[in-house]
């Protein structure tokens, strides 16, 4: 930056971030696919032949889908838009102190190295088995690094804040770092399999990253699950909430609805959203108590998740025009109704006797993809693309071309959920029926065969959402040589091509 | 009150986690002081069979197959008596799973043999037809690795107190002893004892003569293992 | 008192004083509309709308200083 220029906002370290969301994105998401595919036709399980089988089979390839759209993609936005957001709603700019720089730098390059190592170590088979906190404890070591950077630039941040109120956004990114650290240390208790000693003296004993729960059988299941559940809700619901109460208003030119609302359903879902975890355990050996509890709170979360969502909607109130002109607000509306939906299809999934079907079966698959590509995945394009634009100085390169992607991958995410709800009911029904005689009705071989038209048209629905990435891609591409635009254009809707 | 937290981001910070640990406190650290207690007749895991279990996780089998056998007709018709806490005492980490695309294992060794489970793994289709289960080629030629299960009986022993190497009481009055080795070559020596109880119902020759020439490959662990759910 | 006890009592109190800590913020909400700093909740929209470096803030960081 100029010394003797004015002072400006500095988003190197966001343009890394978004460059590696991007990347890593289309990665997970071309791994999503793949094993979609695979589920339908298992033959696939050998594309690179059957000397690669190991590592391009089926149950090798889930961890590290999961773990890349979560990690790689999803926080590497969330962190993209802290060095966005964070700056402009504080009027703090980075460029004002080299430690906050070289902090954001730091964080980003540990951060870029150990995805790496996740990648690699998930395909040569390093897991704990605990799903989306696979990683051994070396791993887990650099993740509570790359975390505390993250607290460090937070807190550099909001101590030089020129604004003296924090914003509701940060309130939502505050309460990401502070869950996700408590969540991450707790569920991560490991011991390191090289500490012990044999009775000979032998030491190191084993391979080195190997690592043991510090919990057993049912405690380890309410550890994993507390985590589980609260992972998604601290890196899939508070940091996106945090991006859509910045991007929305700033976008559609239009103050939030109702900013006591925010600060309230901040509050409720702060509280709430904690119990709702002993709902992944219903009918398991974990107390009943924890049982209803996880049910009964799943229920009471509807209410802050809708207070946020209908805030959200109701920012858009007088100007809906802009939803038909604006590919960008499009993502943005959508991406909230699919927040309603899925945190409404959430809860009934989590009543007793729903999930005595639900559980074990597609339906929950088909949950979480819509809240995750309906929602997630629409706010982080739709806050990508607004951040393009001020970032490059340049004009989004084609609102047609963010049309097209708009409904291809919204067909895409309506075909993924609708065939894997019906797989789920057809799967949770057959497994329970009986015949006249008391004998079950089907062997489970039946119940996976008659599944393979909804498998199919899961995998067709997952790759029309990866081909919109992909167009995505591109057009973010394509705008970094676009047409140069002047600040006056860049306040609120983004200046878009043809 | 409020207004001053939103001002006073350290104390706003500290209430925000007093919000979110409180379910975390009530929920978790009680239930912690009340450790899970063995069932009687539940023993730990021989050293193949712990090698048996590291392999089913380095292949994440819990992605698609469940080891929690919920209370309703349906799944004791098919799958055996329900789950009980007791039994997941020695269950580190625990693997119940959350989907099953294939069915549960949990009670597995009941009913399903060696010779079914070679054949299984090798090519899932030819032995259950229509199944989407990838083949599992490797596990044939990959050897176990002995070193590390015996590693975690070690860790297992020193820091949670598992009860290796002392009699446990069975079900019938009896007890039973698990040995854990004292040094590798003992473990390795124990394991190769294992392997060959399992290999002497496999018909594939090059496991067999594998197991012969003292080396243990994947498969016969993680049959040892199937075969220990029960 | 057992361990059992304990956490049925921890989780009442506790409960309870979330709730009505949440209610008692509803209400300060909605009654006073104004925060301390005689700043409208609402205008705090403006955080975001108004969020150039250059742009004067909500609620300057350093008035509090010079008081």
């Amino acid at each position: 930056m100029n010394k003797n220029g004015p002072l400006e906002y500095d988003y190197s370290v966001s343009k890394l971030f978004i460059m590696n969301a991007l990347f890593v994105g289309a990665i997970g998401m071309l791994v999503g696919v793949i094993i979609a595919w695979q589920m339908a036709y298992p033959g696939l399980n050998t594309f690179l032949g059957d000397g690669l089988a190991e590592y391009t089979n089926f149950s090798r390839l889930r961890p590290l889908h999961t773990d890349s759209v979560i990690y790689g993609f999803v926080l590497s936005a969330v962190w993209a838009t802290w060095y966005y957001v964070g700056q402009r709603v504080l009027k703090v700019s980075m460029a004002e102190s080299k430690t906050l720089m070289l902090i954001g730098k730091l964080h980003f390059w540990i951060y870029f190295v150990s995805a790496s190592l996740i990648v690699t170590s998930l395909l040569l088979g390093w897991t704990t088995s605990k799903e989306y906190a696979e990683f051994e404890w070396p791993i887990d070591l650099a993740i509570t690094v790359i975390w505390l950077l993250w607290g460090a630039s937070i807190a550099g941040l909001v101590g030089f804040r020129r604004e003296k109120s924090l914003y509701i956004s940060i309130w939502y990114y505050i309460a990401t770092f502070l869950a996700i650290a408590m969540l991450h240390l707790f569920n991560n208790m490991e011991i390191p399999t090289i500490l012990a000693t044999s009775p000979a003296g032998e030491t190191m004993v084993g391979a080195w990253w190997h690592s043991v729960s510090m919990y057993a059988g049912t405690n380890d299941a309410l550890v994993q699950w507390w985590f589980g559940h609260n992972a998604v809700a601290f890196v899939f619901t508070t940091p996106i909430i945090a991006m859509i109460y910045y991007f929305l208003p700033k976008e559609s030119g239009q103050a939030i609805y109702s900013y006591k609302l925010s600060l309230l359903s901040f509050w409720g879902l702060m509280f709430v959203y904690l119990w709702a975890g002993g709902h992944h355990l219903l009918y398991s050996t974990v107390p009943d108590w924890m049982q209803t509890m996880g049910s009964v709170f799943s229920i009471v979360l509807i209410l802050p998740s809708w207070g946020s969502a209908i805030n959200m909607l109701l920012t858009m109130k007088g100007e809906w025009q802009q939803v038909a002109s604006s590919p960008l607000i499009k993502f943005m509306v959508l991406g909230s109704t699919f927040y309603m939906f899925s945190t409404l299809e959430g809860p009934i999934q989590a009543i007793k006797s729903v999930n005595a079907i639900a559980h074990f079966t597609d339906w929950i698959v088909g949950h979480v993809h819509d809240g995750v590509l309906g929602w997630v995945g629409f706010i982080v394009i739709a806050a990508i693309y607004h951040m393009s634009p001020r970032i490059f100085r340049r004009e989004i390169y084609s609102r047609s071309l963010m049309n097209t992607q708009f409904w291809i991958q919204t067909l895409g995410v309506v075909l993924y959920f609708t065939s894997m709800w019906i797989a789920g009911i057809t799967q949770g029904m057959m497994w329970r029926a009986h015949d006249e005689f008391g004998n079950l009705a089907y062997s489970f071989i039946d119940t996976v065969t008659v599944l393979h038209p909804y498998y199919t048209i899961r995998a067709v629905g997952g790759t029309l959402y990866l081909i919109g990435f992909l167009m995505f891609i591109y057009n973010i591409y394509k705008t970094t040589s676009a047409r140069r635009v002047e600040e006056d254009e860049l306040q609120n809707a983004s200046p878009m091509g043809a | 009150m409020f207004h001053w937290l939103e001002k006073h981001p350290f104390f706003f910070a500290l209430s925000v986690f007093v919000a979110i640990a409180f379910a975390g406190l009530v929920e978790i650290i009680p239930s912690f002081a009340q450790a899970s207690r063995p069932l009687v007749g539940t023993t730990p895991y021989s050293t193949l069979e712990l090698s048996g279990r590291q392999i089913y996780i380095k292949n994440s089998c819990n992605a698609c197959h469940s080891q929690l056998i919920r209370p309703f007709k349906s799944e004791t018709d098919r799958y055996g008596h329900y789950s009980l806490s007791g039994e997941y005492a020695y269950d580190r980490p625990f693997l119940w799973g959350s989907k099953r695309t294939g069915p549960d294992l949990m009670r597995v060794g009941n009913y399903r043999t060696t010779d079914w489970h070679e054949n299984h793994m090798k090519d899932p289709a030819s032995v259950v037809p229509g199944s989407i289960m990838p083949k599992y080629t490797w596990l044939y030629t990959n050897e176990a690795d002995i070193e590390t299960a015996y590693a975690e009986q070690l860790t297992v022993a020193q820091f949670f107190s598992v009860p290796y190497n002392t009699p446990i009481p069975m079900k019938d009055g009896s007890s039973k002893v698990i040995k854990m080795a004292d040094s590798i070559a003992e473990a390795n020596a124990d394991a190769l004892d294992e392997a060959k109880v399992i290999v002497a119902d496999m018909k594939d020759q090059s496991i067999k003569d594998a197991v012969a020439n003292g080396k243990i490959p994947e498969i016969v662990a993680i049959i040892a293992y199937m075969n220990s759910l029960k | 008192m057992d361990i059992a006890q304990l956490q049925a009592y921890g989780y009442f109190i506790m409960t309870a004083g979330l709730a009505i800590g949440l209610y008692a913020y509803i209400y300060h909400l909605y009654s006073k509309r104004k925060d301390a700093d005689g700043v409208d909740y609402e205008n705090y929209s403006n955080m975001a709308l108004r969020d150039d470096v250059t742009d004067t803030p909500v609620n300057d960081a350093s008035s509090d200083k010079k008081k």
